[in-house]
């Protein structure tokens, strides 16, 4: 029982300790990308070397700001939306794969349980955009849910194939499906890969719609709703918000490595002996980087693609994203049929 | 006569396959796009250490030539504004000057006090950048000197011992010319009481 709790504290503490300098790093890298994109040269001078310490003066400046709620706003609402928001940020992380042996818990239906809690966020975003007492947040709240309550149907079916081509809902269990092949068993190199391109697309695009980044940012509008769900908020309740997002993106984009891009296994892993220190470190930087470089794309296309209006995002959602990743479900399953059938002959 | 035609016919509907195709294609031409900017030259002036290069006509902090200037006021009178104030004491052809100021707080960097100067020598400096907590520190003064330099006090004496040098060489002369006198002036002083 005791050794459970400390186990549990120290993955805790692991988890909040990445997800915090992941956050910072992601902050500041969000910031080279748009500059460099913009012919800028993005932070520059904080700390000496390339304005490395930006992230570290931004969260102090944060953290000493004054924490402010509204007279009107309900009280128990506001306060508790951004601990909702970061408690669900931070149980994501429990199911991912970081490395052999390296996950805090490896549940079997690890998926579901990534897009059942990604959901909570939209209650915790409510919950802030209706406990401000501001007609901006409760609009920005309200397109928050509307979008991702429709974004969260292509996401789930898009997830399908990865699934049903491993026949396993579990993260782990369809990291080490990939492992084959040297290394490069991935799915989007599988024989299905005519399959798996266009539903890494479509996962890609749900996952962007569903954590609210651009040009999927309609929750945050600054021309019509000012910051949206969180404009009243200040300080370490508005940081919170902010952690949620990088965290959330992280996520996804893991998600995404996990099941797509072959998780933690990278070329030459079969070369290595299977428990040893030296797999273990390399494959979790290889995850952490195949992680990190659909995050940066997700920068990228931040930095590229104009925002749509809500009625573009909806029709989006609903007449293209959800239709198609419906079918490329229904295609993986005949597809997989089809391989059984040639399997049983 | 035909009208000219529109330079852009409105594209048919593409039909549900077709926006697809285009929302892909033109997502993809944009990332390739950003995708290089991404490595292009940075525009970015590095401000303080780096001073961008301006026009030589640009219209900064001015700058007088004092030496040549000759406290006419034409500049002040000029401007539209009112912010340039000087003063100077005249000895001789020496000017002692005691303030030449340009009020940065209402200057416009019109350049009309410098186009009427006789001596052309106000003009428009290339520097730009006041920084101040003190409104005071705005008020300028374009003077490389206040007071008499040496030379000036040099020339001043030199002048003043000329002078004086004239002055005495002409009393000698007037005093040389009183000695003769009394006989050609008492023949003279006959005239008018004639
Ligand atoms: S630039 Fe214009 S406003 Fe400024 S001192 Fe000269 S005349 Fe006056
Ligand atoms: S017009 Fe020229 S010479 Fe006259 S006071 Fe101004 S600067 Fe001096």
């Amino acid at each position: 029982m005791y050794e459970l709790l400390l186990s549990t504290a120290i993955a805790l503490a692991v988890v909040l300790a990445f997800i915090t300098v992941a956050a910072m790093f992601f902050v500041y890298a969000e910031r080279k990308v748009a500059g460099w994109i913009q012919h800028r040269v993005g932070p520059n001078r904080t700390g000496g070397f390339a304005g490395w310490a930006q992230s570290i003066a931004d969260s102090i400046k944060l953290l000493l700001k004054e924490d402010l709620i509204l007279r009107g706003a309900d009280r128990r609402l506001f306060q508790l939306a951004p601990a909702v928001v970061m408690a669900s940020a931070f149980a994501l992380f429990v199911v991912l794969p970081f490395g052999p042996g390296l996950i805090v818990a490896d549940v079997d239906l690890g998926v579901f349980l990534i897009l059942a809690i990604a959901s909570v966020t939209t209650i915790g975003v409510i919950m802030a955009g209706w406990g401000s007492y501001n007609k901006w947040s409760v609009y920005g709240a309200m397109r928050e849910a509307a979008q991702v309550a429709s974004y969260e149907i292509p996401l789930g079916l898009s997830l399908m194939p990865p699934i049903l081509y491993f026949g396993t809902f579990s993260l782990k269990a369809a990291t080490e499906a990939q492992t084959g092949s040297f290394g490069m068993g991935w799915y989007l190199f599988s024989d299905a890969f005519w399959i798996a391109i266009p539903s890494f697309l479509l996962f890609f695009v749900a996952a962007l719609a569903e954590n609210k980044r651009a040009p999927f940012d309609l929750p945050e509008a600054e021309s019509e709703l000012v910051a949206g769900f969180h404009t009243e908020y200040s300080g370490i309740r508005f940081s919170f918000f902010f952690l949620e997002e990088y965290a959330a993106m992280f996520v996804f984009s893991a998600v995404g490595a996990a099941l797509w891009l072959g998780g933690w296994n990278f070329p030459g892993i079969h070369l290595l002996e299977p428990g040893s220190t030296l797999l273990l470190v390399l494959a979790t930087a290889s995850f952490v980087l195949k992680a990190f470089f659909l995050v940066f794309i997700m920068m990228w296309v931040r930095w590229t693609v104009p925002r749509l209006r809500i009625d573009q995002v909806m029709t989006l959602g609903y007449k293209y994203l959800t239709p198609l990743s419906m079918a490329m479900a229904l295609i993986a399953a005949g597809w997989e049929y089809v391989k059984h059938l040639g399997a049983q002959a | 006569m035909t009208l000219p035609k529109a330079p852009t016919e409105p594209k048919p509907p593409r039909g549900y396959f077709g926006n697809i195709t285009d929302t892909v294609v033109s997502t993809a031409k944009g990332m390739a796009l950003t995708f290089r900017y991404l490595f292009r030259k940075k525009v970015t002036v590095q401000y303080p250490e780096v001073r961008p290069q301006l026009d030589e006509r640009y219209r900064g902090i001015h700058y007088l030539e004092q030496e040549l200037c000759i406290n006419c006021d034409k500049c002040a009178k000029a401007c539209p504004v009112d912010c340039i104030e000087m003063d100077a004491t005249r000895h001789g052809k020496e000017l002692e000057w005691h303030k030449f100021q340009l009020d940065y707080q209402k200057c416009m960097f019109c350049e009309l006090c410098v186009y009427p100067c006789p001596k052309d020598c106000i003009h428009m400096g290339t520097e730009y950048s006041m920084v101040s907590e003190d409104r005071s520190d705005f008020v300028k003064d374009l003077l490389s000197w206040t007071g008499l330099t040496e030379e000036q006090q040099e020339r001043i004496e030199a002048a003043e011992a000329a002078k004086a040098a004239k002055l005495a060489a002409k009393k000698k002369a007037a005093e040389e010319a009183a000695k003769k006198e009394p006989a050609e002036g008492e023949a003279g002083a006959e005239d008018p009481q004639a």
